[in-house]
């Protein structure tokens, strides 16, 4: 693609003002190639395992504005500012904390317990400084994004709704998975201009509920037929569990066959709740008279992973950038934003928030979590 | 000249405009209806990463972008502006410095995963004190009767006697273990050994019976001595801890494939397993020579062990154990690979 496709018509400090707006559809466009992402993938991993690690942080800044600065709408870019070291930091807690909690888990198991409620109440929090970072670390035209979730609201989404998820036997399940993403969307502000999030209950019941039948249904199926295979009934019942290499003997071309279609219904239906999730989720989000629209495919998708999975198994991990590309490329291309054509009519926060926020970020609390 | 679109760092409006750095220090931005001219020294230019987008930012917000990445380089370096992270795209855009990355992370990876997580975990071990080892198999045998083992079927007096031979090796070791040997009825386990961390060593009646000297006994329990002796669980349960911390910082951010390799940790813990199973048996050998009992007392028990229970190949690489043939000399011809988990522990 060349520039002038890039910069469209739209662009100039004039924007027509007409009186009746005329929409128009912005697709999402994904620049990133496999083969350009692979070099900066192995160099910075290569960097970051001669730095013991310390790398990582710039590594992944170096990811990030890739992924981003590849992402085009309506010919401009997305940008991604976090600054290495505030993750450096945030890293450095979280691998301390893991450390901590992995010698305290071998010496003193039950002092595991009593470090549960740490746990529940810190979580919602450590996700929503994360979804803060995340956001303002975010531009659009050199408007930053923003983030208004409060502890409270991530405590009500994150542990409020699993608890009622968990005492209603998983009933409530698909509302905890949208008041999730609500609390993520719903808080998202861009520029000066909250976003609005859509989607009800209703599509996330669907497809959640659709997703677990299907997933029972291929289940029971499979542990029946993988029973009914006359080998592998011979190595059960003896007291002695089979090693995975008697299993793998026993299940003999019926087997593997079998084990393939139920690896592609598994698949299949990863693919739909994956689909199902985005469109849901990204398809709902309305940013003033802007909607954006999601249309991904199960197909499609459920293609994507398979070759994907198949391509890093046989490359032994190097098909992973190509894989991420592919999976961006798609995600990305079927959504876009239906318009009134003032993409460019958004105003920064507050004069001068927006550009304050990244020396704010390196504040102690502002590290990124990674999540 | 370099074409691209000024942003004003308040709207989200782009206009069209050019910018230049002047060989008098200042950057000025044209075509706009107010020009803006600053120092070099005050804007701040992004890190070329591939081939997104270029930012020259102002104070106050505003921001020049373009996608002419080459033009700004060639400025950059017209003006000698120079920064690291110049150096790691210029590595990055170059098929042979990636390929050679490749090689170098494979080899380093290797080289880390084979002599370093051990060499680690050796020297984390050495600084714990032995009450680690007791914490971390408390709890085993008590699990490990009431789901695999009965009690013993051998006469008092035989265990009795099992156990004076058992204390009289361990009465001169001064590593801080406290030495007990247990007696199990094996069941569905067989003719087997093995240490817990503590100290402790469990024998199954259907070990005791297959040996055909207390010498064969002796040499199985040496062997078992020398995992609590070189302090194996621990050292295993470190070297795992390691494996993952690696996989977690190579592949923290690539979650969707980081479960397909955790197979990887897995095969390594069976062949750091293999090396601690060398290791016990270096210890047995040697103990045995200075104790003037011979050695061939623990190929014997071995290969008997071996052939009582026949069954997986030579598979060397997924095996918790190395192969028999290579650990004993068996006397009636090929010797048998031994199946997992069959050999004393």
């Amino acid at each position: 693609m060349n520039e002038a496709t890039i910069l469209d018509g739209t662009a100039g400090a004039a924007i027509p003002e007409t009186a009746e707006p005329r929409r128009s559809l912005f697709p999402f466009v994904f620049r990133g190639n496999g083969g350009e992402y692979f070099r900066i993938w192995i160099v910075n991993l290569l960097l970051t395992i001669v730095t013991f690690g310390i790398y990582s942080a710039w590594a992944k800044v170096r990811r990030l504005r890739y992924f981003y600065g590849n992402t085009l709408l309506d010919g401009h870019s997305f940008e991604y500012h976090g600054r290495p070291l505030a993750i450096l930091k945030g890293r450095l807690i979280v691998v301390g904390l893991y450390l901590g909690f992995l010698a305290l888990a071998q010496v003193m198991p039950l002092a595991i317990l009593a470090l549960l409620p740490l746990v529940i109440f810190g979580l919602p929090w450590v996700v929503m400084r994360s979804r803060l970072f995340q956001m303002r670390m975010s531009s659009y035209r050199n408007l930053r994004f923003n983030f208004e979730g409060t502890y409270s609201g991530a405590l009500g989404a994150f542990v409020g709704w699993y608890l009622l998820a968990a005492i209603t036997a998983g009933i409530l399940y698909p509302a905890w998975v949208r008041k999730r993403v609500q609390y993520t969307l719903d808080n998202s502000v861009y520029g000066t201009q909250p976003f609005t999030f859509n989607s009800g209950n209703g599509v996330y019941f669907k497809f959640c509920y659709i997703t677990a039948g299907l997933s029972l249904v291929v289940y029971v199926v499979a542990i029946f037929a993988v029973m009914s295979l006359p080998n592998l009934k011979g190595l059960f019942g003896h007291g002695v569990p089979p090693t995975w290499l008697e299993i793998a003997g026993a299940l003999g071309v019926a087997g593997w066959l079998l084990i393939l279609v139920g690896a592609v219904a598994a698949f299949s239906i990863a693919a739909y709740y994956q689909a199902s999730f985005i469109n849901a989720s990204f398809g709902g989000v309305q940013i003033g008279s802007n909607y954006i629209l999601s249309e991904l495919k199960v197909a499609p998708l459920m293609w994507i992973y398979v070759t994907n999975l198949l391509g890093i198994v046989f490359t032994l991990g190097l098909f992973y950038p190509w894989a991420k590309v592919r999976q961006t490329r798609y995600q990305l291309e079927n959504m876009q934003v239906d318009s009134d054509g003032k993409l460019g009519a958004f105003t920064a926060g507050t004069a001068g928030a927006t550009s304050a926020v990244g020396e704010e970020a390196g504040d102690f609390f502002d590290v990124d979590f990674g999540l | 000249m370099i074409a691209g679109r000024y942003f004003d760092g308040h709207s989200a409006a782009p206009a069209e405009a050019r910018i230049d750095f002047g060989a008098d220090g200042v950057v000025r931005v044209l075509g706009l209806a107010e020009p803006v001219a600053v120092p070099l020294g005050q804007v701040a230019i992004s890190d070329r990463v591939g081939n997104i987008t270029r930012r020259v930012s102002f104070p106050g917000g505003a921001v020049f972008e373009t996608f002419e990445n080459d033009a700004m380089d060639r400025v950059l370096e017209a003006h000698q502006v120079k920064r690291a992270t110049a150096l790691v795209h210029w590595l990055e855009a170059r098929w042979p410095v990636a390929l050679g990355s490749l090689v170098a992370v494979a080899l380093v990876s290797f080289a880390f995963l084979r002599w370093g997580v051990p060499a680690l975990a050796d020297w984390t071990a050495r600084v714990l004190p032995t009450a680690t080892d007791r914490a971390i198999g408390s709890g085993t045998l008590q699990v490990l009767d009431r789901v695999a083992f009965s009690a013993s079927d051998l006469t008092q007096e035989r265990q009795d006697e099992l156990r004076a031979r058992f204390a009289l090796m361990t009465r001169d070791l001064t590593d801080g273990h406290e030495y007990e040997l247990e007696l199990r009825h094996g069941d569905a386990i067989g003719a087997n050994a093995f240490a817990l961390p503590s100290g402790i060593v469990v024998m199954t009646d259907e070990l005791v019976g297959l040996s055909k000297t207390d010498d064969e006994l002796v040499a199985v329990l040496a062997h078992e001595i020398g995992h609590v002796r070189g302090r194996h669980a621990l050292r295993q349960l470190l070297q795992a801890a390691g494996v993952s911390a690696i996989a977690l910082a190579l592949l923290g951010d690539v979650s969707s494939i980081s479960g397909l390799l955790s197979a990887a940790p897995a095969l390594l813990h069976a062949k750091h397993s293999r090396d601690f199973e060398r290791e016990a048996d270096v210890f047995a050998k040697q103990w045995l020579r200075q104790h003037r009992i011979a050695e061939s007392n623990f190929d014997a028990i071995l290969c008997r062990m071996s052939a009582e229970h026949p069954g997986a190949g030579d598979m060397d690489y997924f095996s918790s154990h190395p192969a028999t043939s290579e650990r004993a000399h068996c006397e009636s011809g090929k010797p048998r690979a031994k199946p997992q988990g069959k050999n004393p522990d």
